[in-house]
């Protein structure tokens, strides 16, 4: 199988105005004839499009990270690689089986740790719980007993593992969320927004426990939704950000972080001096070369001048702003590059995108 | 799948849903208690208006009718709502992710409720028949036809009603419907023949059309007349039972099926 997820122009929309068409629902007391025929026919009429045609095609053994924001359309892709949600054009399929068609097998290779499905029973200890749904998966006893006492050990829960679910911290129910997932032994796991909530401490350790543990060692595809750039950076080997139902990059997180980002920030410690006519002239010189943007001083309590801070094209190497420096007779401590960051690229991204929308949007009108 | 591991993983179910249920022990004991005060205040309503009730079940009386028809509503109703209870946006996207069959799916969520109706259906009876002077009349092979026979019908309806409610999220329109036509005219309190005397001649038809009254029916039948299964007029009465519960079991399916399909397409499976 050459990829252990894959999406050709996925399309999923949903309806807008369900409950009002169907005239019934909590409080609405006794359905009219017309509601229950919508009812059995469907909703029909106003929709919205969650995913507008992605593509996207996942590596075995991959840690793949889906960003984005609120409404972004990740957790419909992640619903419709779980089985939960039937999608509506294009093709999906993991590890080459469609989830509309066989979710059988999709559910034999893929897994997923989705918070807000807890299943959990709280009366019931952290190791009956993994129990019940060794059983729901059909091991048999044997079988299941080896696997919860190697995951609880995995998770760091064996010592907890007799204590009823509700005295779980947090991590310790977002741990056993990882152990149920991970009790079939899927090659794919999926976790949607995994470190959210938890402590840095507790989220540090779960990015640890799923790259070191879950990717190196037992060689999973890894699919993940995060809000959290710094995480998707420090463990992903490639992302997709998705805004508005559309992969707007995906790539290497390295690479994203300079695809829309044209510019690069050089900072330069001098020994400090006073701004005077010497640094104006500095400045002066320093602009008139094409391809600096933006200079800016950092002074100390003194009001001395510590630091310049130079934005230039990001390809744009630097000798010639050194060398003027040098000739203004100013000492250079250290310079270091400010690479940009994922968040600026996120940002940027999805600004970008925003504007288009409405800028096609207007040219519509 | 083979047949062990489908017992195993209702035995699964059971056993959570024993668990849970037996920590909270506030909920367990008034539970019992309200098994004792039903059955009580159906009794003593019973004693109060006795006569005979020869339209359908000759030989018995009004209190014995009441009885058996209390006891076995209180049988059958945990086994239409008990999957309903267990539906909420927790638990039914992940137990869909395992992957397990429906029928499993259906039996392990009312197991427990269901057992827990067995357990209660035995005082019933037996304050039924030691206080209120309740007279059975049982066929024992009878009584398992009809309990199977109820079980199917229930079952179809069961998973009927949970397809309708994972569409829904809160009223189900047909199981309301089910429900409300099942308090006229399914006889629970009253011989459904006796429509035809308050309403008008023929009445009582519609009621041989819900799924309920053959339950009631063929329950009361078995326990209150001591049916002899070799007269064709009763093997009737129980094929005529047996074709509503092979029509409703996989019509449920469907339905069931319909109702998580049509909340995937839709985008609900996880909304309550």
């Amino acid at each position: 199988m050459e990829y252990a997820i894959e999406t050709r122009k996925l399309v999923k929309r949903y309806p807008t105005k369900r409950s009002s068409s169907m005239g019934y629902g909590r409080g609405r007391g006794i359905p009219s004839f017309s509601a229950l025929i919508n009812l059995i026919r469907g909703s029909s009429g106003a929709y919205i499009e969650a995913l507008k045609g992605i593509d996207l095609q996942i590596k075995p053994g991959e840690i793949f990270g889906i960003l984005g924001p609120n409404g972004a359309g990740k957790s419909t892709l992640i619903k419709i690689l779980c089985t939960l949600v039937l999608h509506d054009g294009g093709e999906v399929y993991v590890n080459g089986y469609d989830p509309s068609k066989e979710p059988s097998n999709v559910l034999k290779n893929l897994q997923a740790v989705l918070p807000e499905s807890r299943g959990f029973s709280w009366r019931l200890s952290g190791k009956q719980n993994l129990e019940f749904y060794a059983l729901l998966y059909g091991l048999d006893d044997t079988e299941s007993k080896k696997r919860i006492d190697y995951l609880l050990e995995l998770t760091e829960l064996k010592e907890r593992a007799e204590d009823g679910y509700q005295r779980y911290s947090t991590g310790m129910q977002r741990r056993l969320l990882l152990c149920r997932a991970l009790i079939r032994d899927t090659p794919i796991i999926i976790f949607d927004e995994p470190t959210t909530g938890l402590d840095p401490t507790g989220a540090a350790d779960f990015r640890d426990l799923l790259k070191n543990k879950l990717a190196y060692q037992e060689k999973k595809t890894i699919l993940l939704s995060t809000h959290n750039l710094q995480e998707a950076q420090e463990i992903c080997d490639r992302i997709a950000i998705l805004d508005k139902g559309k992969i707007l990059a995906c790539d290497t997180p390295d690479n994203v972080r300079h695809l829309v980002i044209e510019e690069r920030e050089i900072k330069i410690d001098i020994l400090p001096i006073f701004p005077d006519k010497k640094y104006d002239l500095l400045v002066k010189q320093l602009n008139e070369f094409s391809y600096v943007t933006d200079i800016q001083p950092e002074t100390n309590q003194n009001g001395r001048i510590f630091r310049i801070n130079i934005r230039l094209k990001k390809e744009q190497e630097i000798t010639e702003i050194l060398k003027v420096i040098s000739e203004n007779e100013l000492k250079i401590k250290s310079v270091n590059t400010q690479e940009p960051t994922l968040e600026e690229a996120f940002i940027q991204m999805t600004r970008q995108a925003k504007k288009k929308v409405i800028k096609e949007e207007e040219t519509g009108k | 799948m083979s047949v062990s591991i489908a017992i195993k993983q209702i035995i699964a179910f059971t056993k959570r849903d024993f668990f849970s249920w037996s920590t909270y022990k506030t909920a367990a004991i008034t539970q019992i208690i309200s098994i004792f005060i039903g059955v009580f205040s159906w009794g003593i309503a019973a004693v109060y208006v006795n006569r005979d009730v020869p339209e359908m079940y000759g030989g018995s009386d009004y209190i014995s009718f009441l009885i058996v028809g209390i006891t076995v509503g209180n049988l059958i109703m945990p086994l239409i709502q008990g999957v309903q209870r267990q539906l909420n946006p927790w638990t039914l996207e992940t137990i869909l992710m395992t992957d397990i069959k429906t029928p499993v799916f259906v039996l392990g969520n009312i197991m427990w409720t269901y057992i827990l109706s067995i357990i209660s259906f035995i005082p019933y009876l037996v304050i039924g028949i030691g206080i209120f002077g309740a007279k059975l009349n049982t066929n024992i092979l009878a009584t398992v036809f009809s309990f199977l026979i109820s079980f199917g019908i229930l079952l179809g309806l069961a998973m009927i009603s949970t397809g309708m409610r994972i569409v829904t999220k809160s009223t189900d329109p047909l199981t309301w419907a089910i429900n409300i036509l099942q308090n006229l005219f399914s006889g629970i309190s009253f011989p459904v023949v006796y429509l035809d005397t308050i309403f008008f001649p023929g009445a009582s038809t519609i009621s041989w059309f819900l799924p309920q009254t053959w339950v009631y029916h063929l329950c009361r039948l078995s326990m209150l007349t001591n049916p002899n299964l070799l007269d064709p007029s009763i093997q009737f009465e129980f094929l005529k039972g047996t074709i509503f519960a092979v029509l409703l079991l996989p019509i449920g399916y469907k339905f069931f099926w319909w109702g998580v399909n049509r909340s995937k397409k839709e985008g609900t499976l996880g909304w309550y």
